[in-house]
């Protein structure tokens, strides 16, 4: 009897669309959790917008999002009967992943997504940053473009797959980073949503702060499994709020976490969020194992 | 510019369908001359990573860059014209 890991992906890189008909607005879950954040960050996922906004915040509003999708999910799967061996996450899908494993509440997940959010959209003004996904080209050949624009202070910032990284860095050098991917015959070389450079190690100026925001919470023992894509281990209740600190200045190692969690069995991988993005990931790791997303499985 | 038969675009639907793993798909929910990415089946740049390597093991063709790749993964037909061109200059 093979295992399954619940994976929850790292932020959404466009505006959910949830128009009037789309089924997970007459979802009892959906609207409990929606009201929930509304209530508590003033956020409204149906018309993806603060009550009051001064500024855009898209990447804001795209973490808080995700967020609550993943939660809306997960609740839908636990009440399906679901139970993971493991969870899994990508990036900022920490938080969601934290909460589903109850090692933290649904309402301190939120709060530390809109915090650590807010913290990164002060950053992206203060010291603009950018990311880019680069498809089709070896670990080899993107390392190569980082050292040839050394000065740009580009990183790895995910390691997605064998021929799927994304870069992080100074905006500049991540558009040269497109162009030479582009021209040594990437499949694709595109800029992401993020106007920071996160996963890089210029935020782990950031972690003296992000304890401090994180002083008050209480954390207990994770109820599934979440796997530190750092030390492909199950992260210790000690050692999440350490974690949290650093993560957005280190890489995500997403392809090591997923080979890890086949090592111990698992052969059923499930996205817990709106799109199908760690599903593809996964196809691309091992195509025997057996992946799908939420997000799809509702539309089909 | 070679037009492909009926049976080289039902390969490609098939090859489509097998890489992407759409397993509740078959070829005939494929219309060949429908958009392969956005608005049409949907796909993505991960897929078409996906498809660059299905093109090479099942025809042996290879798609140089996103250049090619972009006028290549237009559409099924596309992908089938360009199986016919490369195999037709070896």
């Amino acid at each position: 009897m093979g295992r399954t890991a619940f994976c929850f992906p790292g932020q959404l890189q466009e505006r959910p669309t949830l128009e009037d008909h789309h089924p997970l607005r007459e979802d009892s879950h959906f609207k409990e959790w929606v009201a929930k954040a509304y209530h508590q960050t003033k956020f409204n996922l149906l018309n993806f917008s603060f009550e009051e906004e001064s500024e855009d915040q898209f990447n804001l509003k795209l973490q808080i999002s995700t967020y609550l999708l993943s939660m809306v999910f997960f609740y839908r799967l636990r009440s399906a009967g679901w139970v993971p061996d493991f969870l899994a996450e990508h990036s900022m899908g920490i938080y969601a992943a934290l909460a589903a494993s109850e090692a933290i509440s649904f309402e301190d997940g939120l709060f530390i997504t809109e915090s650590i959010g807010r913290l990164l959209e002060r950053e992206g003004s203060l010291r603009r940053g950018a990311m880019a996904s680069i498809i089709g080209l070896s670990l080899e050949e993107v390392q190569k473009i980082c050292r040839q624009l050394d000065g740009y202070h580009l990183f790895i910032a995910n390691y997605n797959g064998s021929m799927h990284y994304v870069l992080s860095g100074e905006e500049e050098g991540v558009d040269k980073a497109v162009s030479l991917a582009l021209s040594r015959k990437a499949i694709s070389a595109t800029r992401l949503a993020f106007n920071t450079a996160l996963h890089s190690s210029s935020f782990l100026s950031l972690r003296e702060e992000i304890l401090n925001l994180l002083k008050d919470i209480k954390f207990r023992a994770p109820k599934f499994p979440v796997i530190n894509h750092w030390t492909v281990q199950p992260l210790k209740r000690e050692e999440i709020k350490d974690f949290l600190s650093q993560e957005i200045g280190r890489p995500v190692y997403w392809v090591r976490c997923v080979e890890k969690l086949i090592q111990k069995g698992v052969n059923q991988f499930v996205e817990v969020g709106y799109e199908s993005t760690l599903t593809k990931l996964i196809r691309w790791i091992n195509r025997e194992a057996d992946a799908f997303s939420t997000g799809d499985h509702l539309q089909r | 510019m070679v037009e492909p038969n009926d049976h080289l675009i039902e390969k490609i639907k098939y090859l489509i369908i097998q890489r992407l793993k759409l397993v509740e798909m078959t070829p005939e929910m494929i219309e060949t001359e429908a958009p392969l990415f956005g608005e049409g089946l949907g796909l993505d740049s991960i897929d078409a990573l996906e498809l660059v390597l299905g093109l090479e093991k099942e025809f042996g063709v290879v798609i140089p860059d996103a250049e090619v790749g972009k006028k290549v993964f237009q559409s099924v037909r596309t992908m089938a014209q360009f199986v016919l061109e490369q195999q037709g200059k070896v």
